[in-house]
């Protein structure tokens, strides 16, 4: 089957005053239709930048996508224009944005931010669309939704307007869902209602959904694949059983080593990856990780490795030695 | 012990609360302040005035001449060398000054309204642009027209000179020109040199027929567009010029400005208007395009641009909105400005023409006669410079107050 999206090469970059920002560097993968992929990885990896890319919504200046190709029902989405982009934004591929405060326009109500992007895409009436844009606010669980509609985004809390957004990110039902850090501003309660609420939502309704977080928690709960992003490189990737209980590269198994666990004594101190991500004004000619990296050998400071598959798992690793180091993790 | 059923318990919602709207929480603010209170009801006083003497009380300036009435004093009831009532006195051509300050009232309301308005729509929409396009790529067809534009307004002044306002399609031609080939020689001398070249023919050809030193000179000038138009045109490039030609606006004094183009205008009220308008600008784009940039980055706009939203749409509804209210402000303080501004071009006989009354005119025909002791020649249009120009900046203040978003949660 043909996979929903495909992603070949892409390449972002930020042209500032300092120099070129290689933020993106050559990023290829598939998603499947009703797929839940996680991205992780540290701030600054080019998790954000590549979902953006994917959309084109990069400010330029100074960003510009440099290369790569985005497949979207045989579209090449880089090749569209504005206004074939406008279609594709909020139909076929809708975003949710990490701060829920401020990705609401504080000067309409709920009802006319959902509505709006119902009345973009589809041929309906006012009345329609505020008739589904209620059944929306509805689905999300927000109680009393009719009501709602009327309100202002001050009038919501912090969990309700991240409803609110992914009911306007659903109300065209895209066939990707595109998700940006959406529970990283809410405290955990609402974070675990949201994650439920995605799961529940993308049962009913089977898009795809890309959720890009920092937090390994939330991806193990809900994702079927996982990227694992460092310096704008995908480094591994798999299904989550692999990416959990098969860690190939030294960065993963970092990541994992550094959350703190439930059963850890009292006073036991975190641990860390040492060191800082590179920078991408700077961008080492081999590994990006290999500076930091307790595996490095001669080869990783001058030779990029490139994804790798890990006999034919759906787990693919970008690292010189992981067949060495499998198991030490 | 007493127990309490959940069912006796009465829930009330407190997040639910009744809806007021953005603007009805403004205004309840508003007129919770004095001061707006009072700057709003003289706003409104001097409104009304001057509307309801327009239609109801007319005035014909040329006709009222009556030497016999010459500079009388304020009174509030007939005397027996005077039957009329004069409560601010008469001038030196015995015209009653209550009646002209009334009618003043209009002319300066008008001058006002449309100065405003002229600087608004201009600045307002240039600034707009520069700000929006500074961080959002224009399509083909924005570029196109944006280009155009700037083409178009820079041409003017080659226009002018030579007083063939045909040029203006042929600057306009060449921006279009140079936004749909941005390709051609890209990155090198000869995109400027070729552009520079097609400037000043465009500019010089024309020019030839009304003489060779117009010809030079548009030619030059012609030649400056051409190279400014070969450049990368992008969103930061159209900001860049819009804001250094409100920077060379902005360089001169105000008032010396708005003399300098009446003087070249000619006197009279409507061309004091453009004048003061004209001076108005570059306020207003400098507003617009910092608030636009201000709001350009937040989550929602880009939220707007991934349901699919158009860049007009997205400038009207989701920018505009948000920062109208120092737009208001400015727009009210402005009226204020223009008042003033007018009454200093009417005193220095540069507003409006003698016997239309006017506040500034008035106070410049009776300065003289202040040392004859007619005082209330000069007081009472004075007066009503100050209280109008009063009552809208404390209107202002309270908008400001009002609409600061910083106050509402």
């Amino acid at each position: 089957m043909k996979p929903l999206l495909e992603i070949n090469n892409l390449e972002t970059r930020f042209y500032t005053q300092d120099g070129v920002v290689k933020a993106v560097n050559g990023v290829s993968y598939a998603i499947e239709a009703g797929e839940i992929l996680g991205v992780v990885g540290e701030s600054g990896c080019g998790k954000s930048v590549h979902a953006l890319s994917m959309m084109q919504l990069i400010p330029d200046p100074p960003g510009k996508i440099t290369g790569g190709e985005v497949w979207l029902d045989g579209k090449d989405l880089l090749k569209l224009d504005e206004n074939q982009m406008q279609k594709i934004r909020g139909g076929e591929i809708a975003m949710i944005f990490q701060d829920p405060m401020t990705s609401l326009n504080p000067v309409y109500t709920i009802g006319f931010q959902i509505t709006e992007a119902l009345l973009l895409h589809n041929d309906m009436t006012k009345k329609e669309a505020w008739d589904r844009a209620g059944r929306l606010l509805e689905l999300v669980g927000i109680p009393g939704a009719e009501e709602r509609l009327h309100d202002y985004p001050h009038q919501f809390s912090g969990g309700m307007r991240q409803r609110a957004m992914i009911a306007m990110g659903l109300s065209c039902e895209p066939k990707l869902l595109i998700a940006d850090e959406p529970t990283t501003a809410l405290d955990v309660t609402i974070q675990a209602q949201i994650i439920d609420l995605v799961i529940k939502l993308q049962d009913e309704l089977g898009m795809a959904i890309m959720w890009i977080t920092h937090d390994l928690g939330v991806v193990a709960e809900l994702a079927q694949t996982i990227n694992v992003m460092y310096a704008g490189l995908i480094i591994e990737r798999g299904k989550i059983h692999n990416i959990y209980k098969e860690t190939k590269h030294p960065y993963t198994m970092g990541l994992l080593g550094s959350l703190p666990r439930l059963d850890d004594l009292p006073g036991t101190e975190l641990i860390s990856i040492p060191g800082l991500p590179p920078d991408l004004l700077h961008l080492p000619e081999g590994c990006p990780f290999a500076a930091r990296c307790v595996y490095r050998v001669d080869q990783c400071l001058t030779q990029r490795p490139g994804l790798e598959e890990v006999d034919g798992k759906d787990h693919a690793v970008a690292c010189w030695r992981w067949d060495e180091i499998a198991g030490n993790g | 012990m007493a127990k309490t059923a959940p069912e006796d318990i009465v829930v009330t919602d407190f997040a639910v609360r009744e809806h007021r709207s953005l603007w009805g929480d403004a205004w309840r603010r508003l007129i919770s302040s004095n001061t707006a209170r009072l700057g709003m009801f003289i706003v409104i006083v001097f409104i009304s005035s001057a509307t309801l003497s327009h239609y109801f009380w007319k005035y014909e300036p040329k006709k009222d001449l009556d030497y016999s009435l010459k500079l009388k004093a304020p009174s509030l009831r007939p005397t027996e060398e005077i039957d009329s009532i004069h409560i601010f006195g008469t001038d030196k051509l015995g015209r009653d000054i209550f009646r002209r300050v009334v009618h003043g009232g209009w002319n300066s309301l008008r001058v006002g309204i449309v100065a405003v308005s002229i600087s608004l729509i201009a600045g307002g929409a240039i600034g707009l642009l520069a700000g929006f396009y500074e961080t959002i790529t224009m399509t083909t067809m924005e570029r196109l027209l944006l280009f155009g534009l700037t083409g178009l307004l820079l041409g003017l002044l080659s226009a002018w000179i030579a007083d063939q306002y045909f040029q203006l399609i042929l600057f306009f031609g060449l921006g279009i020109t140079s936004g749909y080939l941005p390709e051609l020689f890209a990155g090198k001398i000869q995109r400027m040199s070729f552009f520079g070249a097609a400037g000043f023919l465009v500019a010089a050809i024309p020019s030839f027929f009304v003489g060779l030193n117009i010809a030079l000179i548009c030619g030059i000038w012609g030649l400056f567009v051409g190279v400014l138009l070969s450049q990368d045109l992008d969103g930061k490039f159209f900001s860049n010029v819009m804001m250094r030609i409100m920077d060379m606006i902005l360089s001169f004094p105000g008032y010396l400005l708005a003399i300098a183009i009446v003087a070249f205008l000619g006197p009279g009220l409507g061309k004091g208007m453009i004048a003061i308008g004209i001076v108005g600008i570059p306020v207003y784009a400098r507003l617009a395009r910092s608030a636009v940039m201000g709001m350009i980055n937040k989550e929602y706009i880009l939220a707007a641009q991934s349901v699919g939203e158009g860049h007009g749409r997205i400038l009207v509804r989701h920018i505009i909105p948000n920062i109208l209210s120092p737009i208001i402000v400015q727009t009210t303080m402005g009226l204020a400005n223009a008042i003033l501004s007018a009454a200093a071009l009417g005193f220095l006989g540069l507003g409006a023409i003698p016997p239309e009354p006017e506040w500034g005119a008035m106070l410049g025909d009776s300065y003289r006669y202040l040392t004859s002791g007619a005082w209330w020649a000069v007081l009472f249009p004075g007066l009503a410079i100050m209280l109008s120009v009063l009552g809208f900046n404390l209107l202002g203040d309270g908008l400001r107050d009002a609409l600061d978003p910083k106050l509402r949660m």
